[in-house]
């Protein structure tokens, strides 16, 4: 406000000067006055002041005041002028500089005023006025009396006449009324005009912008003070040029390159900035996916620091951008936590760039048909007002509902993956209007031609899931709170609400730096008059931001310390209790509190906190445990309110552990890893259960096989005392012992499998080489007892060992299969039926290697196989006699075929054994030299072995 | 065949360690008139044997021919249908399965599956016995919502259905089902009788043992029936002629905790907790339960993450032990 009545003012007196001086009569003649005059012609009140009379006393400098305070006062016509008028003059300009200068001289500040009046005309006393007088009262209740003018002097009726009169006074050479204030008035006018386009013309490119005047109060702060330029943003430098780069990409496609010819240097000296910046944090590979040649250029750039060669390189890429139009990335995709200025940044940098800003916001319809016209219009459509300018698409909270962001979405995503289909066509396309014209011609999928961008609260939400993919994502980050205070105390200087830097920075934390947030707590309390103070933010009015973060970050939170400064230590426990209060809200807007449990449980030991006698610890675990159990009791009774009492545990904890050092956070995967491998164990051994002959199973339950039975029973499975040698060259014992484990493995549907061998064995150097096959157990069980960092004393069998006991697996329950189905026919006989099926079947597959020991089996052999016993004696014998292990089986097979024969067949069958025995039975399945063997000689190969 | 099941007595006659148990129920079985009856015991006593034996002893030898089934049931719950696959062991005059394995749908086997089989009168007519049977396994594992649903079945169909109800600790096992049944307690098997049913073993198989052999298993065997005869078979499959002083190699998860027991001996602090942990985590996901590595733990119980508990345990022995190690050796 100075400043705009300062200059007319200074301008006016210039020209004043150049048009030489007024008369003196002139200058006297216009003496009468009223503040609003003076003010409108502020020339005139300079001129006005040293009217004031010269034998006035010492009240005389509040005496003018009075006068602007009553508007129709009279005032008596100054005295005729006196000698050295150049030099009053002079002087009057400088008071007149002083007057304008000072703000309040409209408040009845006395000007300083030089005293030539020699008439009286304002007295303390009414006697001293000649004529006709009026009393006035100052504001410091001092009573004066001032002269009533009359009409003689001036002339002037009322205040209209005098006012017009008086305007006229200043430009003295004219004679009318009207005709030279007009003049001034008009050209002040057309000044000011001047004046204030010239600062939105800066506004728009800009400059520093002024802000709006303070007088409105009824606006939002946040409204009136949010960003006009560029240079005033609060976000995050960094950011905020990136965003600015991104949009200047779209120049040459935008505006076609003979338009913004400086763009290039703009879009290099940004990008070397920028490429600075990034070198630096590294963490946002923007320029990774831009062509070679670009790349190149900055590389160069950044290593000739002189950059003499940069130039033509630079211009190489020009001419490439020229060509290849928009930039990579079609769409620019901000996200940040709320209020830090995400749509404001969104907004300056297309205004700043040329755009007329379009913004679609989740108060729109955004379902996928309506919002698609609304995009197309936006990207394709020029109005037809030449000189408006290019839109750029805003789409605000693009995350907010899953249904509806999802529109806005896919349509984007169609004219991207549009874009690359035909990008070949659309290398030829430089200037917009052939952009356009192309786009209604030819391709059914527009394509993007309008920078787009799109605003989010939290990137992973699942709308977004491929928008991020295709778009350049920004994170925003938290400005410093030294940039939000500096803000906010720009801002409450000009509303003048007083605060102290101190309460502004803590609220600035409180909020997060929120600047929305800040300011609108701020202009709510400067509603209700009430200051801020940094103790009343819990109490006072300031609402907290019911916002959860992301687990990490509160298993961060608990597990760290927040580091005292040194005016907090002072009083440790309001900081310590504040803590707590902010530890329990975030934990409880969180609210997974198993997970939350979890994740402090896996990284709570790998902090350093300093526990000699474990105590924390204890404690530690114990807390845990009753948060566990209070979760289960909550699962099971359904009373959801009892988790009220989850956070304090989490708290305590902290309270216990927490260190100032960063912890290293780790996502709680052994709990979650450990319940699926479980599982997975669980219903292997399952399946494996269901495997087996119900009437094993039903004996077994996961818990007693892992329990009791896996180790031995690996043991058992894997006798030592076995030998990798031809079969016939057992001796009787270990005879019996294969076909014991053989029978075992076959009732438990255990064998062996080829597998090949995994990394960890080979490291683990077991005693095959690489790529040999190996044979492991299947089902696996001795995953079971493979604890890690556990060497176990089971020794597997060597390969070779395996090798025969997979083929008289194999072997063994075909044999049983056929068994089985034999004795079902047996026993639908009606013979015996309290033989049990699983006594026959053992009875069949151990006849003869234990028959002896198992005298019962015997006989219910006999009975089963309706075999006189004469079949059963000759087998018995040739099984003492050393009977090869084949044999045996070869043996039975005939006799199980034979049980429900003739008498015939059997005679030819117990002629048939009484031969040497001939290998014919089963030829896939033996590795055995087949040749005929006399009895004689197979007890020779007995009594070597 | 293992030892375990070569030897496991097939009537009630012939059972051995707990005989007076035996008889009791056979001669409830004589009586014709056989309540529901609850087994409990530790495991590796010998439940689940005396069970089938009882079963046998009623049906005769048409209980022995079981076929096993994996059948799917839809349950609707009016809101939805949920399909729940069961594997159960079927007769013609009984049934086995093992409702707990359908998890926290267990309500949904009991109310639905098990009624049903409880409605239907056996078809047998010639049969001695009018009704059939129903094990269930592990019902202590049954959530408690299913044994309520299970108490009223019991009652209401009792005319055609005989419950017999496996578990290791009726503490889990509601009042209320409970008191429906007639509880059998099956103790574990004293060393004596462990002694005996090891030599019985010996003598049919012909081998001999040396003093004190039999004994020497079954003290290792913690008086689990199942556990000792592995071990003798363990022992005799990797020496025969049994040395004076051979022991059966121990179990590999009960070596692995005395491993971590030894850890936690060496070092305490939080360090080696945390590696203690990891070694938790390995038995945990090799299907051992946390009630075996710890058997007093009443919290771990009642939640659902035994880790913490475990870890609580271990966190405080540690804790007891260092001050103990200081106030002793300064």
């Amino acid at each position: 406000m100075e400043a705009d009545m300062d200059m007319p003012d200074l301008e006016e007196l210039e020209w004043m000067e150049s048009h030489g001086l007024p008369e003196e009569e002139e200058d006297e003649y216009a003496y009468f006055d009223d503040p609003e005059d003076e003010r409108l012609t502020p020339a005139g009140g300079g001129v006005d002041q040293p009217r004031v009379p010269q034998q006035e006393t010492t009240v005389a400098p509040a005496k003018p005041a009075d006068e602007v305070s009553e508007g129709n006062l009279k005032r008596p016509p100054p005295p005729p002028p006196l000698e050295q008028q150049e030099e009053e003059r002079s002087k009057r300009i400088h008071v007149d500089r002083e007057d304008s200068g000072d703000e309040d001289w409209l408040r009845y500040s006395p000007p300083p005023v030089v005293e030539v009046v020699a008439e009286k005309t304002i007295s303390r006393f009414a006697s001293d006025i000649r004529g006709d007088c009026m009393p006035v009262t100052a504001p410091n209740g001092e009573r004066v009396y001032a002269k009533v003018a009359t009409d003689g002097l001036d002339g002037g009726g009322t205040g209209g006449a005098r006012q017009r009169t008086r305007i006229s006074k200043p430009n003295f050479d004219y004679k009318g009324l009207l005709s030279e204030s007009f003049h001034s008035l008009t050209s002040r006018a057309e000044q000011e005009a001047l004046a204030k386009a010239l600062q939105e013309s800066t506004d728009t490119q800009n400059f520093e912008g002024c802000p709006a005047t303070p007088l409105v109060t009824e606006q939002l702060w946040v409204e009136k003070y949010s960003p006009n330029s560029f240079t005033e943003l609060l976000s995050d430098e960094h950011t905020n040029r990136e965003v600015l780069l991104w949009l200047k990409q779209w120049d040459s496609c935008v505006f076609g390159s003979h338009i913004r010819a400086t763009s290039d240097d703009v879009l290099s000296s940004l990008r070397r900035h920028s490429s600075a910046i990034q070198k630096n944090s590294s963490n946002r590979h923007f320029f990774s996916k831009s062509k070679g040649g670009h790349v190149m250029s900055q590389d160069n750039m950044l290593q000739n620091a002189h950059g003499s060669n940069s130039e033509d390189l630079t211009s190489s890429f020009n001419k490439r951008s020229l060509t290849d139009n928009a930039p990579e990335q079609k769409v620019l995709l901000l996200c940040g936590p709320p209020g830090l200025g995400k749509t404001t940044l969104a907004h300056v940098a297309a205004k700043h760039c040329g755009y007329h800003v379009v913004e679609i916001n989740a108060s729109d319809d955004r379902s996928a048909s309506s919002i698609e016209p609304k995009i197309l219009d936006v990207i394709q459509m020029n109005s037809i007002m030449s000189d408006s300018k290019p839109k750029c698409l805003v789409i605000d909270e693009i995350d907010g509902s899953l249904g509806d962001g999802k529109g806005a979405v896919e349509v984007i995503l169609k004219m991207i993956n549009a874009e690359k289909n035909n990008s070949s066509n659309s290398s030829n396309n430089t200037d917009d209007t052939q952009v356009r014209k192309s786009s209604k011609k030819g391709h059914k999928i527009p394509k993007l031609m309008r920078p787009v961008i799109c605003i989010c609260n939290d990137l992973y939400a699942p709308a977004l899931r491929q928008l991020r993919q295709v778009a350049k994502v920004h994170m925003f980050v938290q400005p410093t709170i030294s940039r939000v205070v500096n803000r906010i105390k720009y801002i409450c200087k000009k509303e003048g609400f007083k605060t102290s830097p101190i309460a502004l920075s803590a609220l600035a934390e409180y909020t997060e730096c929120d600047i929305r947030s800040c300011l609108n707590t701020l202009q709510f309390l400067n509603k209700k008059r009430e200051a801020l103070n940094i103790s009343g933010f819990d109490s006072q009015v300031i609402g907290r931001k019911d916002m959860s973060k992301s687990i990490l970050d509160v298993w961060k939170q608990v597990l760290q310390k927040k580091r005292l400064k040194r005016i907090e230590k002072a009083d440790s426990n309001c900081s310590r209790d504040k803590d707590i209060g902010s530890l329990f809200s975030l934990i409880s807007n969180r609210g997974d509190y198993d997970v939350t449990m979890d994740g402090i449980h896996e990284n709570f030991l790998k902090l350093s906190y300093h526990d000699p006698m474990l105590q924390k610890t204890v404690k530690c675990l114990d807390i845990l445990g009753v948060s566990d159990s209070l979760m289960q009791y909550v699962y099971r009774t359904q009373q959801m309110s009892l988790h009220a009492y989850q956070p304090p545990i989490a708290i305590t904890i902290s309270q216990l552990v927490a260190q100032v050092e960063k912890p290293n956070i780790e996502w709680p995967k052994a709990l979650q890893r450990c319940r699926a491998m479980l599982l997975e164990k669980k219903d292997k051994l399952k399946t494996w259960q269901n495997q087996m002959s119900p009437l094993i199973s039903r004996h077994l339950s996961v818990e007693s096989f892992v329990e009791d039975i896996a180790s031995p029973f690996l043991h058992i499975i894997s006798p030592s005392s076995l030998r990798p040698v031809a079969l016939n060259l057992l001796s009787e014992r270990e005879k019996d012992e294969l076909v014991q484990l053989v029978d075992t493995m076959v009732s438990y549907s255990i064998t062996y499998r080829n597998t090949k061998l995994e990394s960890q064995e080979r490291i683990n150097g077991s005693m095959l080489p690489p790529d040999v096959p190996s044979l492991t157990l299947d089902p696996s069980i001795n995953d079971i007892i493979n604890f890690k960092g556990y060497q176990s004393e089971h020794i597997g069998l060597s390969l070779a060992m395996k090798q025969v006991l997979v083929h008289e697996v194999e072997k063994q329950k075909i044999i049983k299969d056929s068994a089985g189905k034999l004795l079902n026919q047996v026993n639908e006989g009606g013979k015996r039926n309290d033989v049990s099926t699983s006594d026959k079947t053992s009875a069949l597959v151990s006849t003869k290697g234990i028959s002896k020991s198992n005298p019962t089996l015997k006989t219910q052999l006999n009975v089963a196989s309706s075999m006189s016993g004469k079949d059963l004696a000759p087998a018995k014998k040739r099984s003492n006699h050393g009977m090869n292990f084949f044999d045996r089986f070869r043996k039975e097979r005939p006799v199980d075929a034979k049980t429900h024969n003739d008498a015939g067949q059997q005679a030819a069958t117990i002629l048939r054994d009484s031969r040497p025995l001939i290998f014919k039975y089963n030829e896939g399945f033996t590795n055995a030299v087949k040749r005929p063997v006399k009895h004689a000689s197979r007890n020779d190969d007995d009594g070597m072995t | 065949m293992l030892w375990v099941d070569k030897y496991r007595p097939k009537t009630l006659d012939k059972v051995t360690v707990h005989d007076q148990v035996a008889q009791n129920l056979k001669k409830l079985v004589a009586e014709q008139d056989c309540p529901h009856l609850l087994f409990y015991g530790p495991s590796g006593s010998g439940k689940k044997t005396l069970v089938m034996a009882l079963v046998k002893q009623m049906f005769g030898a048409g209980a022995e021919k079981v076929k096993m089934e994996n059948k799917t049931w839809k349950i609707d719950t009016g809101s939805r249908t949920i399909e729940i696959e069961l594997a159960m062991l079927s007769s013609a005059h009984h049934v086995e399965m093992n409702p707990s394995d359908a998890g926290f749908q267990d309500r949904y086997v009991v109310q639905e599956v098990i009624k049903e089989m409880a409605k239907n009168r056996p078809i047998d007519a010639k049969g001695k016995r009018a009704f059939k049977v129903l094990i269930l396994n592990e019902v202590d594992k049954l959530s408690r919502e299913a044994q309520h649903s299970l108490r009223r079945t019991m009652e209401k169909y009792s005319a055609s259905c005989r419950l017999i109800l496996c578990c290791n600790s009726s503490s889990k096992v509601t009042e209320a089902v409970r008191s429906r049944c007639l509880n059998v307690r099956v103790n574990a098997p004293s060393e004596e009788q462990i002694v005996q049913v090891l030599e019985f073993i010996g003598k049919k198989e012909n081998l001999s043992l040396p003093f004190g052999f039999a004994a020497r298993i079954a003290a290792q065997s913690n008086r689990n029936l199942r556990r000792a005869i592995l071990f003798f078979e363990t022992c005799k499959v990797q020496q025969y002629p049994f040395a004076s002083n051979q022991v059966a190699p121990p179990l590999d998860w009960e070596q692995y905790v005395s491993e971590i027991a030894a850890d936690v001996m060496k070092e305490q602090s939080p360090k080696r907790l945390y590696a203690v942990r990891q070694k938790f985590y390995e038995l945990l996901v090799n299907c051992i339960p946390p009630e075996t590595i710890l058997k007093v733990e009443h919290k771990m119980r009642l939640g659902s993450k035994a880790i913490f508990h475990l870890e609580a345990f271990v966190a405080k022995f540690m804790s007891i032990y260092k001050e103990f190690l200081v106030s002793s050796f300064g």
